[in-house]
């Protein structure tokens, strides 16, 4: 548990030294998203700004305005309004993979990250990271794909069962399971990715290789420290929606937004944790140690006849004089 | 030698008539709580007007608040079966006694075998793969699938063995291979008046619940489960098929029901529980009575819990029975609580509930059982699950229980009107949950959401508007959203803005009055317009052809509101003056503009308001396509609004029903903050796990 402490405290601790990075990535995703729903913003204004049927959206939020609204076709089909929506949220995806290289440069070190330096971590890492991806995706996908289809045959055992409850609680131990599993496989990537970008690993294998091997090891104490970074989410992602049913008035759309903004914006926190307890975690048992060499001591040198040549004084060098410049 | 037989015949009828008057008595005082074994067997001895065979329809009022029958009883069914809960099969026998009120002999009798719907073949499965279907879509034939009704032999008393006379007839769509309704040709014509009896073997097959009938885990719902007469009505047999829309059509009369069942189950049926007796065997069995009732369901699981309460009725008291699921047991008070308040609108509303029971059945988890009416047993539909702001129970129980007006007291034919009882039945739910819940509530009210009835039955007529009429048979409508959306949606919707052209008073009179005339009775549709026009003094068929017979779909819209200065041609002198603040004199040219979009045409009511707070009301007939109102005012429109009462339900788009000259953009700003979170969340959510 000290072991956790320890790496979520200094996970957090640099977190906290690089706050800019959560800004600019949740300004990057307020970004995207703005343009991932200005399809359905567009189609809404052209339908509710001249009608009074909007009103019962304002105060209160009756749903049958907004299935109606939905269902209008000259609103579109939903499709139009979340496709654009998933492909920035893809952009999202592909963006944190080609800025994350420099939030890991920036969490090992222990002065702020010159933005140059940043930025040739981000190139240096972008196809490697592109690669790990693709490997992430392949090894996840498949464990995704079996745990789930686990799942489904104990839900189906379980929904044969005359106990009504023994289906939500199988579902319920199942999922939280399969989130434990995929936290480990997220943590064995992870270190990965600090691994690749650390230790300028041009051979992603070997990276993906320790961070297994790794993510093993220190199993305990890392899926630990994501736990608990997950567990805040949860209380951030549910805290944020309290503050916004209670607090917020139904008609203030801007307090609205501010809260929904912070709860994102501080949603972003756990994930950042996360990286660097990898981070962490990469330099307590990851990073080659230094072997501390023996200075070669210098041996006495014995004198030697050495023939020298005698050579006038030469004339002393004068510099020449800065040229006058001419004028007033 | 005669002298002794005489006697013999005397003493056998003054036994026979002081059996009868204590059986009378005893069905009459029987306690509500506690109902003595009774044996209420076909007999003559509680008719009227018995038979000379002795055969007759028994007169009893054992199952109801009424000293004497509610109905013209057509039909004596008595029903010995036993339930084989390993194989979900029934093996019974029945005794039917039809008494030919046709005014005319009748030389054969369709029956509903409805448990055959459930083969491949059949035309119910047919349907749903076509349609689209509420249960199971058949994607793929499974055996649990399968259900049947076979009958063993059937005898017809006084003629004979006729089971081999038995013919499968589709009088629907032809389809051969559908066994839903069967027809018996009698050897001898049945006189007019006269009484007949048909002893049947049959052995009934349930399927995995579907169609609100059948088993699941150890659950079954014995729903339309035994074979059942047809009913002659316009002069001639109805007897559909059993279709994937369909639903029941059947005559009342009185239902004597023993059920065999393994003994550990708790049993819940129709109409009133007279007997429980164990067997050897390792079973019970239950006997049941009801009387003035047209169909006859039970249930049976191990896990019932058991709660029980009496709830007095205009007419005497109800004994209210729940079966709820052990997981569910917490939501028992909810669900008494909304069948208390229902029944108490109900009476206030339309007219007295006679049962003496209302059986209320939380069915199994996951069942296509949720959601059903059968005469006085209906089912509700819930989960371990159910936070108290979202009102599924209370949506689901109430509507099921108005069945017991809309179909089970004002039997309509299911088949061919179906928007009789779904539709009014649904218009009464949105009156009645309006009144308990709240109108823009009674669906929703959690996490700062709501949702109200009254727009979810709009919103499902409007995505269906202009596919099907309401007066059209269940079966021929082109899919089962259709037949949803305008069956149920269509005709709430329509009689709630009814009750704008006619007034809710109005509306309320006439419903009542259409209870009351119709109730033990099989009304058309004409019954119900023509007793709303009695009750209004009004011809509304103009509103009739178009909402009920028609399928012509209603859109009206502001077209445009605008204004400028009549001396426009001088507005920079006007400029001018609003700069050094003096008072605006400027007389406006405004303009508004209304459009009929769509073909059904009613007249409206439009508010006009201007910037100085005058408002205009405009009555326009909306005979033409388009109407122009123009106005001369120091004052410029601000907006203007169709239906500002908010009456018409049937506008297929309210968003156009109004116009506001200065943009709003808040509506869209808020929801777009919404869709904006909930785009920003997913797009982390996956950034978080991919990368």
């Amino acid at each position: 548990m000290s072991g956790n402490r320890g790496l979520l405290s200094s996970g957090l601790g640099m977190v906290g030294r690089n706050k800019r990075y959560i800004f600019w990535f949740w300004l990057l995703n307020l970004t995207l998203a703005e343009f991932g729903t200005s399809a359905f913003r567009k189609s809404a204004h052209a339908i509710l700004d001249h009608s009074l049927g909007g009103e019962r959206l304002v105060h209160g939020f009756d749903l049958s305005v907004m299935a109606n609204l939905f269902v209008r076709p000259e609103f579109g089909p939903m499709a139009a309004m979340t496709t654009p929506a998933l492909y920035f949220g893809f952009l999202f995806l592909l963006a944190t993979a080609l800025f994350l290289p420099g939030v890991f440069q920036g969490y090992a070190s222990t002065y702020r990250l010159p933005r140059e330096d940043f930025f040739r971590a981000c190139g240096q890492n972008l196809w490697r990271f592109i690669r790990l991806m693709i490997v992430a995706g392949i090894v996840m996908g498949i464990a995704t794909g079996a745990l789930f289809g686990l799942h489904g045959v104990l839900e189906r055992k379980a929904a044969e069962s005359t106990n009504e409850l023994l289906l939500p609680e199988v579902r319920f131990v199942g999922l939280f399971v399969i989130f434990l599993i995929m936290t480990g496989f997220r943590i064995w990537f992870d270190l990965a990715e600090t691994d690749v970008v650390l230790s300028d690993q041009r051979a992603v294998r070997k990276s993906i290789w320790a961070g297994l091997r790794h993510s093993f090891r220190g199993l305990g104490r890392l899926l630990g420290s994501y736990v608990v970074a997950t567990i805040v989410a949860a209380i951030i992602l549910v805290g944020g929606l309290w503050m916004w049913m209670k607090i917020v008035p139904p008609e203030s759309v801007l307090g609205a937004f501010l809260v929904a903004q912070l709860t994102l914006l501080f949603l972003l926190i756990p994930r950042f944790w996360q990286r660097g307890v990898a981070v962490s975690y990469w330099q307590q048992r990851m990073m080659v140690p230094v072997v501390p060499v023996r200075p070669i001591e210098p041996r006495p040198i014995e004198p030697q006849a050495v023939a020298v040549a005698v050579v006038p004084d030469p004339a002393p060098v004068v510099p020449n004089p800065p040229p006058t410049t001419q004028g007033s | 030698m005669q002298i002794r037989w005489k006697m013999v015949l005397l003493i056998a009828a003054l036994a026979l008539g002081l059996t009868a008057i204590m059986n009378r008595k005893t069905a009459t005082a029987a306690p509500q709580a506690a109902a003595p074994a009774v044996k209420t067997a076909p007999s003559a001895k509680n008719a009227k007007d018995a038979a000379p065979g002795g055969v007759s329809i028994p007169d009893t009022t054992l199952a109801i608040n009424s000293d004497k029958p509610m109905s013209e009883r057509v039909v004596h069914y008595e029903i010995d079966a036993k339930y084989d809960a390993g194989k979900h099969t029934v093996d019974a026998t029945e005794v039917l006694t039809y008494h030919n009120l046709t005014g005319q002999a009748l030389d054969h009798f369709p029956f509903h075998l409805y448990q055959n719907a459930f083969q491949p073949k059949a035309t119910f499965v047919r349907d749903a793969k076509l349609m689209g279907s509420r249960d199971t879509g058949y994607a793929k034939w499974e055996d649990k699938y399968y259900g049947s009704e076979e009958i063993k032999s059937l005898e017809v008393i006084g003629q004979g063995d006729l089971t081999s006379q038995l013919q499968y007839i589709a009088p629907d769509d032809g389809n051969q291979d559908d066994k839903t309704v069967v027809d018996l040709h009698v050897a001898k014509p049945i006189a007019p008046g006269a009484y007949v009896q048909f002893k049947i073997a049959f052995q009934t097959k349930f399927p995995e619940t579907q169609a609100r009938s059948g088993w699941k885990r150890d659950f079954v719902l014995g729903g339309q489960w035994f074979p059942k007469v047809g009913v002659w009505w316009h002069g001639a047999w109805n007897c559909h098929q059993y279709h994937n829309t369909t639903e029941f059509f059947a005559d009342f009369g009185v239902y004597d029901v023993k059920l065999t069942v393994p003994a550990y189950e708790v049993v819940g049926a129709s109409g009133l529980q007279v007997d429980e007796k164990s067997n050897p065997d390792n079973t019970k069995t239950v006997t049941y009575h009801g009387d003035d009732i047209h169909d006859f369901a039970w249930t049976a699981s191990p896990r019932y819990k058991v709660r029980e309460s009496v709830y007095q009725s205009q007419m005497g008291p109800i004994k209210l029975r729940f079966l709820m699921q052990p997981a569910h047991w917490s939501q028992a008070e909810r669900h008494e609580k909304i069948i208390r308040e229902t029944l108490d609108r109900f009476e206030k509303w339309y007219g007295p509930y006679p049962y003496k029971t209302l059986t209320v059945v939380d069915p199994e988890p996951d069942s296509a059982a949720g959601g059903m009416e059968y005469p006085t047993f209906i089912t509700g539909d819930s989960s371990w699950f159910m936070p108290d702001g979202f009102h599924l129970v209370e949506l689901v129980v109430e509507h099921e229980f108005g069945h017991q007006y809309w179909y089970g007291m004002v039997a309509t034919n299911e088949f061919e009107d179906a928007w009789m009882d779904e539709g009014i039945n649904s218009y009464t739910e949105v009156k009645v949950l309006d009144s308990i819940l709240g109108k823009n509530t009674s669906i929703m009210n959690m996490a700062g959401a709501t949702l109200g009835e009254r727009e979810a039955q709009r919103g499902s007529y409007i995505s269906v508007a202009d596919r099907d009429p309401m007066a059209q048979k269940a079966y021929d409508y082109y899919n089962s959203n259709s037949y949803g959306g305008i069956t149920y949606g269509k005709t709430a919707s329509v009689l709630l803005t009814l009750e704008g052209i006619i007034g809710e008073d109005t509306m309320a009179k006439a419903m009542h009055a259409y209870f009351m005339k119709y109730r033990f009775t099989h009304p058309t549709k004409e019954d119900f317009l023509k007793t709303i026009e009695e009750v209004c003094g009004k011809d509304l068929r103009w509103y009739f052809n178009q909402a009920v017979y028609g399928s012509p779909v209603m859109d009206y819209e502001v077209l445009n509101a605008e204004s400028f200065p009549v001396n426009w041609y001088e507005e920079k002198k006007e400029q001018k003056n609003d700069k050094k603040g003096a008072k605006d004199d400027t007389v406006y040219q405004s303009f508004v503009a209304l459009h009929r979009k769509e073909d059904f045409v009613m007249p409206v009511e439009v508010e006009i308001k201007f910037d100085n707070g005058e408002k205009v009301r405009e009555h326009w007939d909306g005979q033409s396509r388009w109407i122009r109102y123009s106005y001369q005012k120091k004052a410029k429109v601000v907006s203007a609004e169709l239906d500002p009462d908010h009456t018409v339900q049937i506008d297929r788009n309210d968003f156009n029903n109004s116009f506001v000259v200065e943009a709003n953009p808040k509506p869209t700003y808020k929801l777009s903050t919404y869709w904006l979170f909930v785009t920003q969340w997913v797009s982390q959510a996956l950034a978080w796990w991919a990368v």
